[in-house]
């Protein structure tokens, strides 16, 4: 899915407690159809920012945005829930795993949102559990895994409705480098399996150099 | 059904202290109601099944509260032959000796009752066997026509131990006989009455021997229409009235129906606790899981999914105890049911309520207000997990404050539902029922909670200063972290202050209210001893003393003065009333009489005695609209009578309104010189304890007759005031415990999310 930003700026409004921020400023970027890209920058630099206002989670204060050829800017609540449901796929730096879902469910829940049937639901996930090589853990609870677990469990659930756009928010960051460059791998050649598009933020240079290439934000700018 | 795996059906059976507690809020709420309208129901259908039993075929009644002169049916005999049917009834309550329970005396023609009431003898005299019904020989049936014989039903045969020829000892209207069980009747019509605790004898030997003579208490009819109708109603006396056997259940349905309005306020109460128990869990479980609603929405989950999970959750709860509180309520109807039934007997009438059966329709009932007002309660929490944001991947805190102006919205708010409570407090009951009062607790409940996040947020910034003072960082941080998630505290806090405000409001309410009738008890009970014809409390008219102890007590040298009281149900338009008598003048030389109009109780009882008028209780006052200088018409014996009132006293033993007089003038006025319990009091030096030992061994074997100290007839009213509010008590701490978990829990997730920042803190430090 191409992913296209037109003069884009986001502010977070003020708060009884802090000022308006001014996160992005003017930003136009234009990512095509399959490419691997990875956003760096420093601690607070609007990275996630970025990653949120791409899928959807977020509108930008003003500007336009697009996903492939839908303007995501102007479509309403539910067409945005309705497109992250079945287009999206996301990967969190700390896991977001259902705690009260076990493997199995939480890899299947963008499956039953989307509503497909049972015996479809088991056969895709025991695929994807295999893929992402953890198929003898499927009725065991988030708590009972390890990081590196936990990570390749999320990453099945964002591929799970082989969506065309995937969106990774420092997904090493909370992993040992060994578990680290699993993942890392795994993402790889996940994208280079199918036709997705990935956005992947990081800090490390190591994850950037999976990377097709690499966008840098800066006060607000980005660059490539 | 992943969604609602995932945030409602693992949690709930995850955290099962939670859930049990929710649930259990709900199944006690559900319970109470349930029980309550099952033990009203069975002690309503026992009533009115023991009049209809016996009542028989008779569609209209002649019936007076002063008794009916027999020779009404002299009168009534040319209409004969116009199709009208008629039978003579004595209906008096007695006790049986031996065990000292009540016992309904019915007197009729044994001959022509027939028409009307089913009678079938398991046996009678030493003759026939029980099961068929053989026809008895006439001679058999002669006995039971001597003045003692009494025919009893099996199942009061069986209980008592009686068989045909057994003597049966009996107390009524103040007379002591003993009576022959001649004939024994099968279950079945007038013998399923009243639990089957009656006794059947001839109209003639009743009047003979519970001294009637002349005398009826009714006359059953079977009236062709209306013409003869219309006839019958020329030939009355004043005193009399023609109506419908079921007119009586109505009066008697009337009568109850305050006291059920205050049960099932009571109930409403137990409904509010859990309500708001669903409410805090919803709530809390949306505050815990709010991460994992941001996930799910960002994984494309909509609001509408979001918010019927969890609205889901609150009927799950409110079905779940429901189910429950059915079966908890039918266990319990048990209990309040030998509650309800003390008080109805003590304040109402006597009947022995019934066996409890849970109908499709109280089930139906329970179940929908358990399952609705869940929803309900679950509908604002739900709204709120819609509106999470799945702005997720950047910050996982809580944003959400309660802003400014809402603060203000919400103390405005706050002071509108106490003036609004201020304002409905005057509005006057409804048919004899304060719902306006109850509508003003519920206001001022509703306002302390509204205005709970204010008290929090004033509390906490007033507590930063000296916390920063007392433990630096740590401190301030922690008085700090109130109001950042002042959401989540002051629902908490709104939690506890509403059961805490509810227990307080309710506890101050039910404590000023005992402290009340206490200073009115021993205002009102200052004498030093009473003595009564049966040992049990009870104001119905099962035991009585004959009008000669008053002349026996008198000659004691030990007692300075002798006050009898006698009490008996008087119709009085619509209503039934107790109309009572006391020696007025001993009340103004030696009793206390705490009135409300005139202030002093000695000039009205003297006018009283001069102009013979009566004093009337505060209650009827109010009920009647009717104050010192007006009158009340009363059936007497010789009519009706006009008697101007005098006094205007205060009554807290009745509700329905009491009319009193003196002796003389009641005995005049029913013909009726019958004693319910004798007021003593002794000359000066006189110990009660030994006097009440004396009393009981000269008036023991003749009256069976108990004397009562001054002091136990207090503790037994503050006794029964308060089991009447053990109820009220246990829901309230029901409330106060569910409210601390909720605190506790609340708690329990903030510390989850401070402890990342705690831990910071602890590097830093
Ligand atoms: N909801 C919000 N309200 C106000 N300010 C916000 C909000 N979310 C983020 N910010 C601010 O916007 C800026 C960018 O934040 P963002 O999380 O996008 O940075 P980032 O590059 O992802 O940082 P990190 O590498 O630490 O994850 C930061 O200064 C942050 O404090
Ligand atoms: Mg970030």
């Amino acid at each position: 899915m191409r992913v296209r930003l037109e003069h884009v700026t986001h502010i977070y409004p003020a708060t009884d407690e802090s000022p308006p921020v001014q996160v992005l400023t003017d930003v136009s970027l234009e990512i095509r159809s399959g490419d691997f890209v990875v956003v760096m920058g420093a601690s607070g630099s609007g990275k996630s920012t970025l990653l949120n206002l791409i899928g959807a989670v977020d509108r930008p204060t003003s500007g336009r945005l697009f996903l492939g050829d839908q303007e995501t800017s102007s479509l309403p609540e539910s067409a945005l829930t309705m497109l992250r449901r079945q287009s999206i796929g996301f990967i969190f730096q700390f896991f977001n795993l259902i705690p009260t879902l076990n493997v199995f469910e939480n890899v299947a829940f963008p499956l039953s949102l989307n509503g497909r049937g049972r015996g479809e639901i088991d056969g895709r996930v025991r695929e994807v559990l295999d893929r992402v090589g953890l198929p003898h853990r499927a009725t065991h609870f988030p708590g009972e895994l390890a990081g590196g677990e936990m990570q390749r469990v999320a990453i099945g659930r964002a591929i799970i409705h082989r969506p065309s756009l995937i969106l990774a928010d420092e997904p090493t960051g909370n992993l040992d480098s060994r578990n680290g460059e699993m993942v890392l791998d795994l993402i790889r050649s996940l994208h280079d399996e199918s036709a997705a598009t990935v956005v992947m933020a990081t800090h490390s240079d190591r994850a950037a150099s999976r990377g097709d290439y690499i966008i840098h934000i800066a006060d607000g700018q980005v660059t490539r | 059904m992943s969604l609602l795996r995932a945030l409602v059906l693992r949690p709930m059976v995850r955290e099962k202290i939670r859930t049990t507690l929710t649930v259990l809020g709900i199944a006690v709420g559900v319970a109470v109601v349930v029980a309550i309208a099952l033990s009203n129901q069975s002690a309503l259908r026992a009533f009115r099944e023991s009049v209809d039993a016996v009542a028989g075929r008779a569609n209209y009644q002649i019936a007076s509260d002063v008794g009916i002169d027999e020779n009404l049916l002299i009168a009534l005999q040319p209409l004969w032959s116009r199709g009208l049917r008629f039978a003579p009834v004595i209906d008096i309550d007695g006790m049986v000796e031996a065990s000292q329970t009540p016992i309904r005396i019915l007197g009729v023609d044994l001959l022509s009752d027939i028409h009307f009431r089913d009678y079938r003898y398991a046996s009678i005299l030493s003759g026939t066997s029980a099961g068929g019904a053989p026809a008895p020989s006439p001679a058999r049936y002669l006995d039971l026509f001597r003045t003692d014989s009494i025919i009893v039903p099996a199942t009061f045969a069986a209980e008592h131990r009686l068989r045909l020829g057994s003597p049966l000892a009996l107390s009524v209207l103040g007379h002591q006989t003993t009576m022959i069980v001649r004939g024994i009747l099968e279950p079945r019509g007038p013998a399923t009455a009243f639990n089957g605790s009656i006794g059947i004898v001839d109209i003639a030997a009743a009047q003979r021997q519970f001294g009637m003579l002349g005398q009826l208490t009714r006359v059953d009819l079977i009236v062709p229409g209306e013409e003869v109708r219309s006839a019958i109603a020329r030939l009355l006396p004043p005193n009399a009235r023609l109506e419908r056997p079921s007119r009586r259940n109505e009066r008697v349905e009337k009568m109850l129906r305050a006291f059920r309005v205050n049960l099932f306020a009571l109930a409403g109460v137990a409904l509010l606790v859990g309500m708001f128990l669903v409410y805090n869990t919803v709530l809390i479980s949306i505050l815990r899981r709010r991460k994992d609603v941001g996930v799910l929405m960002t994984l494309g989950a909509s609001p509408g999914q979001i918010f019927a999970a969890f609205l889901a959750e609150g009927l799950l709860f409110g079905a779940a105890g429901s189910v429950i509180g059915i079966f908890l309520g039918d266990a319990l109807a048990f209990l309040i049911l030998r509650l309800i039934g003390r008080t109805i007997n003590a304040l109402y009438v006597t009947s022995e309520p019934q066996a409890i059966v849970l109908t499709p329709t109280i089930a139906l009932v329970g179940a929908a207000v358990g399952t609705l007002l869940s929803l309900i309660a679950a509908i604002q929490p739900s709204v709120e997990a819609a509106h999470v944001r799945p702005s997720i991947l950047i910050r996982t805190g809580l944003q959400q404050r309660v802003g400014r102006a809402r603060r203000s919205v919400l103390a405005i708010s706050a002071v509108l539902c106490f003036a609004a409570a201020a304002a409905v407090c005057r509005l006057p009951p409804v048919d004899g029922i304060s719902i306006a009062g109850y509508l003003a607790v519920l206001l001022v409940v509703a306002g302390f909670s509204l205005l709970s996040p204010l008290i929090v947020t004033v509390v906490s910034s007033a507590l930063r200063k000296p916390m920063r003072a007392a433990w630096g960082m740590v401190g301030q941080l922690a008085s700090a972290s109130i109001p950042a998630s002042l959401r989540r505290t002051s629902i908490a806090c709104a939690a506890l202050a509403l059961a805490t405000g509810m227990m307080v409001a309710v506890a101050l309410m039910v404590g000023s209210f005992r402290e009340t009738v206490r200073v009115w008890v021993d205002q009102t009970v200052s004498s030093d001893l009473w003595l009564r014809p049966a040992k049990g409390l009870s104001n119905a008219d099962i035991a009585l003393f004959p009008a000669s102890i008053v002349d026996d007590l008198r000659r004691v040298p030990f007692i300075a003065a002798v006050d009898p009281i006698r009490g008996r149900d008087v119709t009085y338009g619509d209503s039934i009333i107790a109309v009572g008598s006391g020696d007025f003048d001993v009340v103004g030389r030696y009793g206390n009489l705490p009135m409300v109009t005139p202030r002093s109780s000695q000039p009205a009882l003297q006018d009283a005695l001069r102009r013979k008028g009566v004093f009337v209780s505060e209650s009827f006052a109010l009920k009647f609209h009717k104050r010192v200088g007006d009158s009340v018409e009363l059936p007497t014996t010789r009519g009706v009578e006009r008697f101007p009132i005098t006094g205007v006293y205060r009554d807290y033993s009745n509700d329905r309104g009491v009319v009193v007089m003196d002796r003389g003038l009641f005995i005049r006025a029913f013909q009726d010189d019958k004693i319910n319990t004798v007021v003593l009091y002794l000359k000066k030096g006189v110990a009660p304890e030994e006097a009440r030992k004396k009393l009981e061994a000269a008036f023991g074997p003749k009256y069976h007759a108990f004397a009562v100290l001054n002091r136990e007839i207090r503790a037994e009213v503050m006794k029964i005031f308060d089991q009447t509010f053990v109820i009220t008590y246990a829901l309230l701490a029901v409330a106060v415990i569910v409210a601390v978990l909720g605190i506790v829990n609340t708690l329990a997730a903030l510390i989850l999310e401070r402890s990342r920042e705690l831990a910071l803190l602890r590097i830093a430090a």
